[in-house]
């Protein structure tokens, strides 16, 4: 029932895989562990292409994506899709009709406690709260025209990242990973940087539902151990490689063998050399000062310093051909992420001020490596707010209109799409679903949403079901 | 030199020789004598054809389907018939799959598939013989052709794969060694490694009995259901919590692991497990658990309630939709093996399954409505409620025999209006009454559970308790403490559409709730829906008020709880009660419904006496007896009442319902109608009678049941016509014992579904099961008493048949998850083998967050319970369990995966729970004292493997203890035990990292 080969991807077979691979923990330890790929990609006249896993659909533009998930869902007439009109009416009640929303406590219209102002060549206009990413204006792609389906964190979630408002469903992460495998076998294909909020619905949304385990997220922390079981206990650290090698010696004297037994026995090189590769990606300090200024890491705000430390993991992921790294957002006491029900202006600020350096560090730091031009950033939250007020000083939950942003790979920089209408409630032109978003991140990474399927309970499963439109309008 | 040479060539001819015609036989072989329908054209079809030409007339092609013989046969529009039975040239088919032409050319090349060779010559083949077209092999009833059966189950089993065998040229591999044997028989059964003593009980015997002997055992091991209970959870999509946001907990969940585990070690027949597990809670004579008196039958309706639980939705008719959507499918996959699921939003692409056979289901399920269910002592409970009531008939007896006897000639007809007409006042507030309990019945409302007796408590006499004088008879009104407090029970109305903006209840009591169910909605909280569940709490009159503006059209029915929920679990204290005189449904102001009863004419009082002894008095007749007995005209004194009353209190006070479960009960028969493409906002208009996939379990009529209709369902499942429940529970039992089903795919039987390897073992199997009475343990038994079970897992057919699907040798198998964490605890001693029990908290990781997490982590070693008492949050699932391929649970998994995945080997390597477990197990070996190290490598291998060291892994093991560097920050410098004890701890390390630890080998 189950087809556990990527759909996409010819890999190896075991026997080729233990074959070429083999080595044994004595030689291991004298490997250079991540060298090899790093390097050469260093290098940007190489061509991905040849180092794709896969033999994709299209010509795929980006190879790995880096998702930012702005936890709670950001208030669009705060940030992105200025409204005049709110304005003007500002403490009126709505004449236009309103949907139930998740607290039915609906008040007046509420202006934006921020001035926008345009940006770069482009013009983009961005309000206060996002002062640096606004510096990047003109490599981003706006769509100011999402429109979910549920106006619940938690079927929202599980909506956005895995394509239904149900739980169990595979998350985007382990579809693009069954479709094109890994690229580095010493980490995981799929890794959530948990700044501390796991968002509601909980770690489901990071799984791999009906797919096979291999394909679920690994949920990684900044510090020292960012994974769990990655390294031994201390007491018996010392003697891990020996007892290892021994481990090894008495499995191949085994009685019975199998291809799988033999899978198992290599895995253990696999993890051993995992054990090396993912604690190196948090030991920054082989980065320049200037680096870590520029994601914030020096910032006073501890919450900076930390959302700074995932997105620049969030690049040595990716340099390391990680293909799809997810960011939480940091755990701030008393904002409950960017769900403002109340205490707008206080909330969307703090959480502003945590994001903004190191959102506009990452984008600048992958450029200047020439690594933005393979690698897709996406930043949206599972939906919107509303441009009336929750209470006095909140906004509830909108799926009928929000913004997010799309940059890097493939990406027609300085773009905006869709419109909404004069009070950034409504989707007024070029709705985007999060099918369509899902069916253009495929498409990006060289992959027919149609065609990405996994034969489960009787059917085809596709992350985008029986929708999805690719939007070509912000692609180069 | 030179006859060497051609020697070799020689040899090279025989070989090339061979392998010619061996190809040749293979092709030969291949191309069967008759080509067979199901086995050899449909696969073809539904691979390559039915998408486009298959049932589902939506995205039909061509008006051509190929999954009928009448679809395939007839003239089509464009003049050409695609197959002529027996005429390839005038078959359209035939023409199209060897066209050339991509305009023409069946497949098409847009669509990337492609027949091969083999495909089209059987195609071919099966046109000239005739093109005979059968229903899909697993809806035809089993059958057994042969006649000549052998005397046991096992030796037939074995001579079916035998055949097999011998027409695949397969060789057996040798019997296994009895320490491979064992081990494998021991996790099979068990889920647990042999123990030491069996082991060598075992060893020494050479009695032809022995082996049976160790069968029986283990299946009478009460491990042995905790395994096999392990297996039935995937299936049910197993879990303690709703998940979803807050991951609310799932009331009395874990009561249903510890009923399947209590069924399967008493060898409960599967279609008693069946019926319970859909309808346990409409049981004439449920089954009792023989030392508590507890029901047994009620917990298995926890499979129904195992869904996931959405927080406050804004839509419930869709949350309602994607519930029910749940159930069926978990129904189809557990059941009957077919994908229910894919029928919801178009007929079933492939297998026999219309949409409006789903929507059939869909009423059988809407009609069935969530409850708390007691949990506790049902027989006690069942026989003092019994006794009450006899006690309370005598307390009225006591009465009527003293007051005035009715002549019966003068007895009227009492017309009662049942219906009460909208009222609307001029000034435009209307209402009607949903229920009126001040009269003698409920009005068609249903009870649940006991606690509001038969009736209202109309004319029910009271006492006082002191003196025992008759004090008067009682008004109407529904009454949880009709009976005495304590009890529990449900009075819920039937289901109508939301047409006024309030509903109004008057009601009093104590911790007791009223509830407004929409859409079958039960996580009721704010911030949306918390208006629709309303605590009382006051010993007088009140009356409650809920504001349905807002859900006009939708279908809600009311519900009073002497209980009420806290963070969604029913929870009754032992004096919660709740009293209800009517509900309402108004536009503005409260509407008052007039007491019609009240005013019907009293003619005498014998009259009035005789209604009220032949328990339906009017409350006219009621308020005439009490006038009567206030003035003093009937007898009031009865010092006896006393003894009585006391006699009731003291047999209710033990019976207090305190635990409780989620379970169903039966609701109004609600039909539904299509939902156009799935959509619950776009319904056909007709409604679809219930039934249980007519199309493929044919000859039922629809179901006329005034509850859910779950009783049919039942019945059509276990039918004995029905084709494939035995198949699909045989099969199952099959993975289980031999690591791959007879039909791989063993939650799909449809068309789709792989084939099976062996029909008529599986038919013979299915047929025996049924008429062995359904016995799990007979059937597994005969399965581990094959001479297939116990062959070695050494192949001796080199490359021919590499998938081992004809069994020539046992497979290879990594253990389960749980048993993997079972067999440390076993390895270093630490197991607490107690059955049943609440869940050990789940261990949480810094890596385990998000909204619900408890607040604190449970015990790193489970508290050295077996795995499967381990919590199962659906939101915080156990990291070794899930590391280890137990299934997330949302829907019915009954294969699980075996993956191969770094995160298994760094859990081995480096979590703490290993590394705790093999300190234990080398404190445990060390404790043996005086003992050489030899010795107590032995005793290493046998905790870890089952089996003793060979000589070199003795001389591998003395070396490796001997190179374990003294870590000081642990041992410090000289303790020589504290440095023993870090050697053995790192080389029970490894051993549980060896793969011989998590394989049968």
């Amino acid at each position: 029932m189950h087809h556990h080969k990527p759909l996409l991807n010819q890999r190896l077979s075991r026997r080729e895989m233990l074959n070429i691979t083999r080595c044994g923990f004595g030689s291991l330890a004298f490997m250079g562990m991540l060298g090899s790929s790093c390097k050469s990609r260093d290098k940007q006249s190489v061509d991905f292409l040849s180092q794709l896993a896969t033999t994709p659909h299209y010509l795929p533009k980006a190879k790995n994506v880096i998702f930012l998930y702005m936890d709670g869902g950001v208030s669009q007439v705060d940030s992105f899709d200025p409204k005049p009109r709110l304005a003007k009416e500002n403490g009126m009640d709505p004449t236009f009709k309103i949907d139930a929303t998740q607290f039915n406590d609906n008040g007046k219209i509420l202006q934006s406690p921020w001035e926008f102002k345009r940006y770069g060549e482009s013009g983009m206009a961005v309000s206060e709260l996002f002062p640096h990413i606004a510096s990047c204006v003109d490599d981003l792609a706006l769509i100011r025209s999402m429109v979910s389906n549920f106006p619940e964190h938690t079927n929202a979630n599980y909506f956005l990242h895995t394509g239904s408002g149900l739980q169990g469903r595979p998350s985007m992460g382990a579809w693009i990973n069954y479709g094109l495998g890994t690229e580095n076998s010493n980490l995981p294909g799929y890794v959530v940087l948990d700044g501390g909020l796991v968002p509601p619905g909980g770690v489901d949304n990071f799984k791999n539902g009906f797919l096979p385990a291999d394909y679920q997220a690994s949920i990684m922390k900044t510090g020292e151990k960012p994974v769990a079981n990655i390294q031994p206990d201390s007491s018996m650290a010392a003697f891990q490689q020996d007892k290892l090698a021994f481990i090894q010696k008495m499995d191949e004297k085994g009685q019975a063998k199998s291809d799988e037994v033999e899978a198992a026995i290599k895995n253990y090189e696999l993890a051993y050399r995992m054990q090396s590769s993912v604690p190196e990606l948090s030991e920054f300090a082989s980065e320049t000062r200037a680096t870590q200024q520029l994601y914030g890491l020096f910032d006073e705000d501890p919450n900076t310093r930390s959302y700074g430390a995932q997105c620049l993991m969030a690049r040595r992921l990716v340099e390391r051909g990680v293909r799809f790294v997810e960011l939480t957002c940091p755990y701030q006491k008393g904002i409950d992420r960017w769900d403002q029900h109340h205490g707008l202006k206080d909330g969307h600020e703090r959480n502003a001020h945590a994001v903004d350096q190191p959102i506009a560090g990452l984008l600048k730091d992958l450029k200047s490596r020439g690594l933005l031009e393979e690698t897709l950033v996406v930043w949206s939250g599972e939906f919107g707010r509303t441009p009336f007020a929750q209470g006095k000083d909140g906004r509830d939950h909108n799926p009928s209109a929000f913004s997010m942003w799309m940059a890097g790979a493939g990406i027609k920089g300085g773009t905006i799409y869709g419109r909404t209408d004069e009070y950034g409630y409504r989707v007024e032109e070029n709705p985007v679903s999060i099918h369509d978003l899902h069916a253009t991140i495929l498409h990006l990474l060289g992959v027919d949403h149609k065609q990405l399927t996994y034969h489960f309970g009787g059917r085809d499963f596709r992350l985008t079901d029986v929708h999805g439109r690719v939007i070509k309008d912000v692609l180069v | 030199m030179r006859k060497v040479l051609t020697l070799k060539l020689f040899l090279i001819a025989i070989i090339s020789g061979q392998v010619l015609l061996s190809c040749e036989t293979k092709e030969r072989a291949s191309l069967p004598e008759r080509v067979d329908f199901n086995y050899h054209i449909k696969p073809i079809l539904v691979q390559k054809c039915y998408l486009c030409h298959g049932p589902d007339p939506s995205s039909r092609e061509a008006g051509l389907r190929l999954d009928l013989a009448a679809g395939a046969t007839r003239l089509l529009e464009s003049g050409v018939t695609a197959i002529v039975p027996g005429s390839l040239s005038k078959s359209a088919v035939f023409h199209r799959i060897t066209n050339s032409d991509p305009e023409l050319k069946m497949p098409p090349p847009a669509s990337n598939l492609e027949l091969t060779d083999l495909e089209i010559s059987l195609i071919k083949k099966w046109i000239n013989q005739g093109a005979e077209f059968q229903p899909h092999w697993a809806f035809l009833p089993p059958k057994i052709s042969n006649a000549n059966l052998k005397s046991s189950i096992p030796e037939q089993i074995d001579a079916f794969l035998d055949e097999k065998m011998t027409e695949q040229r397969l060789s057996q591999a040798e019997p296994a060694e009895k320490y491979q044997l064992i081990r494998r028989l021991s996790y099979v059964l068990t889920g647990l490694p042999p123990g030491q003593k069996e082991i060598d009980a075992y060893l020494e015997a050479d009695q032809p009995g022995a082996y049976e002997l160790l069968v029986d055992n283990y299946l009478n091991d009460p491990a042995f259901g905790e395994k096999w209970a392990s297996h039935w959870l995937d299936v049910v999509r197993y879990a303690e919590t709703k998940g979803h946001e807050f991951d609310y907990e799932i009331q009395g969940a874990w009561r249903f692991r510890d009923y399947m585990i209590r069924a399967l070690n008493a060898d409960i027949p599967y279609d008693q497990l069946v019926r319970e597990q859909l309808s346990g809670d409409l049981m004439v004579a449920p089954r009792l658990h023989p030392e508590t008196g507890q029901n047994e039958s009620i917990l298995g309706t926890l499979f129904l309630t195992m869904t996931e639980g959405t927080h406050s939705p804004v839509d419930t008719k869709k949350d309602e939709a994607d519930r029910i959507d749940n159930m069926a499918d978990v129904i189809g996959k557990s059941f009957q093996g077919l994908t229910i699921g894919c029928a919801k939003c178009h007929d079933h692409k492939f297998d026999p399954i219309p949409t409006a056979d789903y929507y059939a289901l869909y009423g059988v399920l809407g009609s069935t409505r969530f409850s708390p269910i007691p949990a506790g002592n049902f027989k006690k409970k069942e026989e003092a409620l019994q006794e009450v009531l006899q006690l309370k008939e005598q307390l009225k007896e006591m009465v009527g025999g003293a007051w005035e006897k009715p002549t019966t000639d003068s007895v009227p007809v009492l017309l009662v209006n049942q219906s009460q007409p909208v009222k609307a006042t001029k000034d435009g507030n209307s209402g009607i009454v949903l229920g009126d309990f001040r009269g003698p019945d409920f009005q068609g409302w249903k009870t649940d559970g006991g606690a509001f007796g038969v009736g209202t408590t109309l004319g029910e006499p009271d006492f006082d308790i002191k003196t025992g004088e008759l004090t008067g008879l009682k008004t109407g009104m529904a009454s949880s403490r009709i009976l005495g407090k304590g009890i529990y029970g449900a009075l819920r109305s039937p289901d109508f559409k939301i047409d006024h903006a309030y509903l109004g209840v008057r009601a009093r009591g104590k911790g007791g709730s009223i509830r407004v169910i929409m859409d079958n909605f039960q996580l009721i909280s704010y911030p949306i829906y918390g208006g629709l569940d309303q605590k009382v709490n006051e010993s007088d009159w009140e009356n409650y008020i809920f504001d349905v503006s807002d859900w006009m059209g939708h279908e809600v029915y009311l519900e009073f709880l002497p209980g009420s929920y806290v963070r969604h679990t029913y929870r009754q204290d032992p004096d919660a009660y709740i009293e209800v005189a009517y509900a309402t449904a108004f536009d503005r102001d409260w509407f008052y419904p007039e007491e019609r009863s009240r005013y019907s004419p009293v003619n005498s009082l014998s009259q009035a006496v005789y209604r009220w002894e032949e328990g339906h008095p009017t409350a006219a007749d009621v308020d005439y007896l009490n006038q009567q007995l206030t003035s003093g005209k009937l007898v009031r004194r009865f010092p006896e009442s006393r003894k009585t009353r006391l006699g009731m209190d003291l047999l209710l006070a033990p019976i207090k319902d305190t635990v409780f479960i989620q379970g169903v009960s039966e609701g109004f028969a609600r039909e539904s109608p299509i939902f156009i493409r799935g959509n619950h906002m776009e319904t056909e208009e007709q409604a679809v009678p219930r039934a249980f996939l007519p199309e493929i379990l044919d000859a039922q009529d629809p179901f006329r049941d005034a509850g859910s209709g779950r009783r049919e369902m039942v019945e059509t499942i276990l039918h004995p016509d029905n084709p494939l429940t035995a198949r699909v529970m045989v099969n199952r039992l099959w993975y289980h014992v031999y690591g791959k089903g007879l039909v791989e795919t063993v939650d799909n039987f449809g068309l789709q579904g792989k084939l099976p390897s062996h029909p008529e073992l599986l038919d013979y199997l299915a047929i025996t099961f049924r008429e062995e009475g359904w016995s799990l343990k007979s059937m597994i038994k005969a399965m581990v008493m094959t001479d297939a079970f116990r062959r070695s897992t050494t192949s001796v057919n080199g490359e021919k048949d590499p998938e081992n699907k004809y069994i020539s040798h046992y497979p290879i198998r990594r253990i389960e998850a749980e048993a993997i964490r079972d067999a440390m605890l076993v390895a270093s001693g630490a197991l607490d083998s107690t059955l049943f029990g609440a869940p050990v908290p789940v261990h949480l990781t810094d890596f385990m967050q998000g909204r619900g997490r408890p607040g604190q982590s449970g015990p790193l070693d489970g508290n050295g319970r077996r795995s499967i008492y381990l919590e199962v949050r659906r939101n915080f699932l156990d990291r070794m369990m899930t590391t280890f391929d137990r299934p997330t649970p949302f829907n019915t998994f009954g294969k699980r995966d075996v993956t191969n995945v770094p995160a298994q080997s760094l859990f081995l390597m480096n979590d703490p729970f290993v590394a705790e477990q093999a300190g234990l197990m080398a404190a445990r070996i060390l404790a043996g004292k005086g003992q050489s190290t030899e010795e107590r490598i032995r005793e290493a291998y046998l905790r870890a493997f089952s089996r003793p060291p060979s000589a070199s892994e003795i001389k591998a093991g003395k070396k490796f203890l001997a190179s374990v560097p003294i870590h000081k920050e642990t041992t410090g410098d000289s303790d020589p035990e504290a440095i023993a004890l870090q050697a053995w701890k790192e080389y029970c390390h490894a051993l549980f990292n060896m793969k011989s630890f998590i394989y049968l080998l």
